[in-house]
């Protein structure tokens, strides 16, 4: 008997060889080795893997030889009888044989195919990608897709749904959002200002519309008390001037972008940081003061630039008469040297303030009083009111009275004292005082006195004494004569005018009113110069004794203001010497929206200033 | 017989094939030509057109800073000025092009906008958009869609100039790694080597017991591009199973007679050089992945960034 064995192996070009060979015996191996009948290449394969015995014509048995499993028909096994008619397929490592009967020769016919690569790289596999990371990593395409994807859905739609969801409450001043995360906070620039704080979860509070740029009403929601810069928008526009050259380029732009000029937030920027809202710059002022009489031609405003070197000489306003003590007549001039103020007084400034004359010889004497002063101070007399931005205004009796006495009598300890501020009063003590009085008796006219012989003298003592007595009322008119003319208590520091009526004795005190506040369009505040002297800006004080000059300082000359404040950038330095410069711009004395109170900028206590400065201006101060 | 100078002064080793007492038969290859002893036409992306490109670069930042100190933008400077719009819109409109590479790059053409031109242009281009991009800003970073866009901008840019550093120092590597004795070999011979000594171990182990056949059988059936991409870029393959067989295989020899002839002689001579040619093939690919796992960032991150982009001006408007 024979076994017929066919190898299968394929060409390159996938057509097949086929080679056949009979081997003859009964039994027959299956192997690696190169004696067995079935030659299997296959280092998966025993060198002598099992035998196969002929049965009958048509059956066989296989027997593994050195206890490696085969498989028949996909199930591992030692040994097994199989009928060669049923075209089993057998498994040894890579190989397949298929078992049949040669239907010539009836020999049992093993036809070897390998079904695997000998090895991995042998194999025809796609090679185009193997050196690329392909498969390793997650494709660019696909992770570029789904990166933008993930963007436009957390950082685009969730927005404008969050948006949406509550836009209804836009311009309501109480309306809020819940607390939690919204998702339109993703787009936020920078935090809001300390101010708005509050809003800070809010964004349609201002954002009203979509694409629409923030409007004033949206700010007016709450801010509903906004002194206007000036009441006729009209004038502010025509003050303004068309923009020309880049600034009408990007009025242009913004105009296309829908972003209307004049509003709020054009200088009220915001998301610029937790903090205080920026200053406004002095860039915004000067744009429109510093030459607005060639646009608005009627304006009774000067033109106004830098401070140290375009600003108009300040205008003080001062009073014109004092006939209405309660509504003074005021009136709004040019500051210059001369310039003199009617406030009713007569006062000696720089006699006064002499440290060689009487006034001082007076303070000395009283040292414990003044405290060893050489002379009286200012502040003897001026006394900052509380805020320490103004001077309470000056009362006779605690600053003039101790030294001016207006005490006429004395009664026991007690002095009696002409009522100060009331003239009828004045007069009426004086007559009562000489009326109930008389004059002291002379001494010899008493019954127990010593006398030379005879009346003559006594009569001519009594004589005189009863005139005395008869005429001692009728000094009161001369006293008071003399005490409201020259030389007199009153005269020395009132005016004093024949027009009163006869309860003054026909004599008028003019009223007497005293300034606070000379500027009103600017602040003032003498808190921030307390390191000065007064009289380093009051400087004519110490040497004008007509109390109707104006001590109080102008823009330039000694002891004006451009003695220190240089202007926002000190381009006044560039031309002049200042010894202590003081950078100012035009928001630490004036705000755009005026009220009474002082300026924005100067608003802000000490310690939050030093935050806004390192925030805004990089460490450098702000002017101040 | 001629021999090659040997001159170990000047970083020659010895070695078998150079010692004058050599008994190699082989005659000695030459050594394999340094390419910058040749002069080439070659000109690089990075100094095309005479620099040109970073020239124009260098400008663009100079203007951008000298502008952005002395423009004085109230309250401080910020992406909402005319000026941080200028640059924003100057920034959007490189990033677009930039992105355009991608296009652009797959339409080869010569002359002044050659590709690479482009690239030249691409590369500082996108390195001054550094500069444009955070002058835009005015330095007011946050945690929002607007700084996640400046930094998706610099993540994009810094993978970008990561990927010009491994451009311009590994394929110098990758080819002195591709040199052998025979000279250059591409990558589709390495397969080919690979194929080779693979069939010629497997005849080789024909004659092997079974637990030798086994050993080989694993290093035969190993799939070489297998690895993941740590193992790649780090060129680490610990459980390499060509490695783990030539082990096997010499602790097996350990107990066995030496013969004449000895299978186990070939194979393990066979699988020797396998794993030789492996370690090169790996380091290629190593050095291949460094080179091309930078885009894996560049690519996606720069379409992040344009949709962080349209999100960023969609929102300015949407809240205007």
């Amino acid at each position: 008997m024979s076994f017929l064995v066919r190898q299968i192996a394929l060409k390159a070009s996938g057509g097949e060889i086929v080679r056949a060979k009979r081997v003859d015996g009964d039994e027959m191996k299956i192997g690696r080795d190169g004696s067995c009948g079935v030659h299997l290449q296959d280092l998966a394969v025993d060198p002598e893997h099992a035998l196969v015995t002929q049965l009958d014509e048509t059956h066989i048995e296989i027997e593994s030889l050195h206890g490696q499993p085969f498989e028949v028909d996909g199930q591992a096994v030692q040994r097994k009888e199989l009928d060669v008619t049923h075209g089993n397929e057998l498994r040894f490592g890579n190989h397949r044989i298929v078992l049949g009967q040669d239907p010539r020769s009836r020999f049992p016919t093993f036809t070897v195919r390998r079904h695997t690569p000998l090895s991995h790289s042998s194999a025809d596999n796609d090679m185009t990608d193997v050196y690329n990371l392909k498969g390793l990593l997650p494709g660019k395409r696909m992770s570029a897709w789904a990166f933008a994807a993930a963007v436009l859905v957390a950082f685009l739609a969730f927005p404008i749904w969050s948006y949406a969801s509550y836009n209804d409450l836009a311009l309501k001043k109480d309306a809020s959002r819940p607390e939690g995360y919204h998702a339109d906070k993703s787009w936020e620039s920078g935090k809001l200002s300390l101010a708005h704080q509050s809003l800070e979860n809010d964004c349609q509070a201002c954002h009203v519309e979509p694409f629409v740029a923030v409007r004033d009403n949206a700010c007016q929601t709450c801010h509903t008390q906004v002194h206007d810069h000036i009441k006729d928008t009209g004038r502010l526009i025509t003050a303004r001037g068309e923009p020309t050259g880049f600034g009408a380029f990007t009025r242009a732009v913004a105009t296309t972008f829908n972003k209307p000029a004049g509003r709020c937030v054009e200088c009220h920027t915001e998301h610029e940081g937790a903090g205080d809202m920026a200053p406004t710059a002095q860039k915004f002022c000067t744009d429109c003061h510093a030459d607005m009489k060639s646009r608005l031609t009627d304006t009774q405003l000067p033109d106004a630039g830098d401070f140290g070197t375009a600003h108009p000489q300040l205008r003080p306003t001062v009073i014109a008469d004092t006939r209405n003590a309660a509504r003074p007549a005021l009136r709004q001039i040019t500051w210059s040297a001369d310039v003199k103020e009617m406030n009713g007084l007569k006062f000696t400034h720089a006699q006064h303030l002499s440290t060689t004359n009487g006034v001082a010889q007076m303070v000395r004497r009283r040292a414990d009083e003044f405290g060893g002063q050489d002379g009286l101070d200012c502040e003897n007399c001026h006394q900052t009111d509380p805020s320490g931005v103004w001077f309470k205004p000056v009362v006779m009796e605690d600053a003039c009275q101790t030294c001016h006495s207006l005490t006429f009598d004395k009664i026991g300890g007690t002095f009696r004292t002409l009522r100060h501020g009331e003239p009828e009063m004045v007069v009426a003590d004086l007559r009562g005082f000489f009326a109930a009085g008389g004059p002291p008796r002379p001494i010899n006219l008493d019954s127990m006195s010593r006398r030379v012989p005879g009346d003559r003298a006594a009569a001519g003592t009594a004589s005189d004494y009863a005139r005395a007595v008869r005429f001692y009322p009728t000094q009161a008119g001369q006293a008071i004569q003399m005490l409201f003319n020259r030389g007199g208590a009153c005269f020395d520091c009132h005016n004093i005018t024949r027009t009163g009526t006869a309860t003054t004795a026909g004599y008028n005190v003019q009223n007497v009113v005293q300034t606070q506040r000379y500027y009103h369009k600017g602040w003032f505040t003498h808190a921030k110069h307390t390191r000065f002297e007064c009289v380093d800006c009051h400087v004519k004080a110490e040497n004008t004794n007509d109390a109707t000059d104006l001590l109080v300082p102008g823009l330039d000359g000694k002891g004006g203001c451009r003695d220190c404040h240089v202007g926002e950038s000190g381009a006044k330095l560039a031309s002049s010497k200042v010894k202590q410069p003081v950078e100012s711009g035009c928001a630490m004395c004036h705000d755009y929206h005026l009220d009474e109170k002082a300026p924005w900028l100067t608003r802000l206590p000490a310690s939050r200033r030093a935050s806004y400065d390192r925030r805004r201006n990089a460490g450098q101060p702000s002017a101040r | 017989m001629a021999t090659l100078p040997h001159t170990p002064d000047k970083g020659d080793f010895e070695t078998a094939a150079t010692s004058r007492k050599s008994t190699s038969t082989r005659a000695p290859s030459p050594a394999p030509r340094v390419r910058r002893d040749k002069v080439t036409s070659h000109e690089s992306f990075l100094t095309y057109g005479n620099g040109r490109w970073w020239k124009i670069a260098i400008g663009v930042a100079v203007v951008s800073f000298a502008s952005y100190f002395l423009i004085d933008v109230q309250p401080r400077h910020n992406g909402g000025s005319w000026y941080g719009y200028t640059m924003g819109t100057i920034g959007f409109g490189l990033i677009l092009w930039l992105t355009l590479l991608g296009v652009r790059k797959r339409a080869m053409t010569p002359g002044r906008w050659s590709l690479k031109a482009w690239t030249s242009a691409h590369v500082y281009l996108g390195l001054s958009l550094i500069v444009v991009g955070t002058l835009h800003t005015g330095f007011q970073l946050g945690w929002n869609v607007h700084t996640l866009a400046w930094a998706l901008m610099m993540l994009v840019i810094l993978s970008g100039l990561f990927g010009i550093y491994v451009y311009a120092t590994l394929p110098k590597s990758l080819s002195a790694n591709r040199f052998d004795e025979e000279g250059a070999i591409t990558e589709k011979v390495m397969i080919e080597q690979v194929r080779q000594l693979d069939r010629q171990i497997h005849d080789a182990a024909q004659p092997l017991d079974p637990e030798a056949a086994a050993i080989i059988e694993r290093s035969l059936e190993e799939n070489v591009f297998a690895g993941s991409f740590l193992q790649r870029i780090r060129n680490r393959y610990p459980s390499d199973r060509t490695r783990a067989a030539v082990v096997e295989l010499r602790q097996l020899r350990n107990f066995r007679p030496r013969l004449d002839d000895d299978p186990f002689e070939r194979v393990e001579t066979l699988l020797t050089k396998k794993e030789a040619l492996l370690a090169k093939l790996r380091r290629h690919l190593q050095l291949k992945s460094w080179l091309q796992a930078w885009l894996y960032l560049h690519v996606p991150a720069t379409f992040a960034l344009i949709a962080a982009l349209s999100a960023h001006v969609f929102s300015v408007f949407f809240y205007w």
